[in-house]
């Protein structure tokens, strides 16, 4: 999409225009479901932030001020949501085996033991540090970008960033070591 | 295989689907049901408030028609023409709305 198409979405659904919102939702939702599901670990209830991530972007829509792009803007919603949330990971957790389970009869992309220790060294890294390897590692944002979603200096993403993706390399080799 | 190589295969395996109308839908349902709960809530909401004015107007007036039924008379033509001046006004400004729209 480009940044006219989604411009001319975003004006179209400030009017109250729910079929130009639905749009701007199946462009952007790969990115922001992908940085949330690296962030918080649990597909599911990744999924359910996302949601109430757009669903806040849609009421608030007027605040929007087209200095960033919609899918920073809602993944920085996104972002605090996550981070403010205090939820069970019970049901979440359950629906994400089911859901694993899935992908592994139908993807073979990456190994099942690397997704494991990518999973685990995501979740050990400090919460800062996982959203911005998240955003720049896994969506492929712009350490500008991610700066702008995470309110932080850009050296401190760039630093993050680096520290993080060394740290996720580490946990690969130990893995190969044991 | 190389560690960033396997890195990168890792990590896109937590990539959400590029396309996921379940998931757009979801959005918009959730999103035209809280719109609904909101406005039913405004709804309850305004007929509270005017069932309130209404009942403070009403029970002193009716106190009032008792003892002077002239003067009523004079009230409900008041009111009467108050309200065709409002309702007047704007179904004009609706018009002029719709005309500078065009």
């Amino acid at each position: 999409m480009t940044p006219d198409d989604e411009a001319r979405l975003v004006a179209a659904a400030r009017t109250g225009d729910s079929r130009a919102f639905a749009a701007l939702v199946d462009a952007h939702q790969q990115a922001v479901r992908g940085f949330l599901r690296r962030f918080c670990g649990h597909w599911a209830e990744a999924d359910d932030i996302a949601q109430e991530a757009f669903v806040t972007a849609w009421r608030k829509l007027a605040q929007f001020e087209s200095r960033s792009s919609f899918r920073s803007w809602v993944s920085g919603i996104g972002f605090r949501i996550a981070r403010d949330a205090r939820r069970s990971h019970q049901r979440a957790s359950l629906r994400d085996t089911e859901w694993r389970a899935q992908q592994d009869e139908t993807e073979d992309e990456a190994p099942l033991e690397d997704r494991i220790a990518l999973a685990e060294a995501m979740a050990a890294l400090p919460e800062e540090q996982r959203a911005a390897v998240a955003l720049c590692l896994g969506e492929g944002f712009s350490h500008s970008e991610a700066a702008a979603i995470l309110k932080l200096p850009l050296g401190t993403v760039k630093s993050h960033v680096t520290r993080g993706r060394e740290r996720l390399l580490q946990a690969l080799e130990t893995r190969d070591e044991e | 295989m190389k560690s960033e190589a396997r890195l990168q295969r890792a990590l896109a395996a937590e990539r959400a689907p590029r396309r996921d109308p379940s998931f757009t839908l979801a959005v918009m349902r959730e999103a035209e049901a809280r719109r609904f709960r909101l406005q039913t809530a405004n709804g309850v909401l305004r007929s509270v408030g005017i069932a309130v004015a209404g009942s403070a107007i009403l029970v002193p007036l009716a106190g009032w028609a008792g003892s002077d039924p002239a003067g009523l008379q004079d009230g409900v033509l008041a009111a009467a023409g108050l309200i065709g001046l409002v309702a007047g006004a704007r179904l004009m400004a609706a018009r002029a709305g719709a005309l500078l729209r065009r």
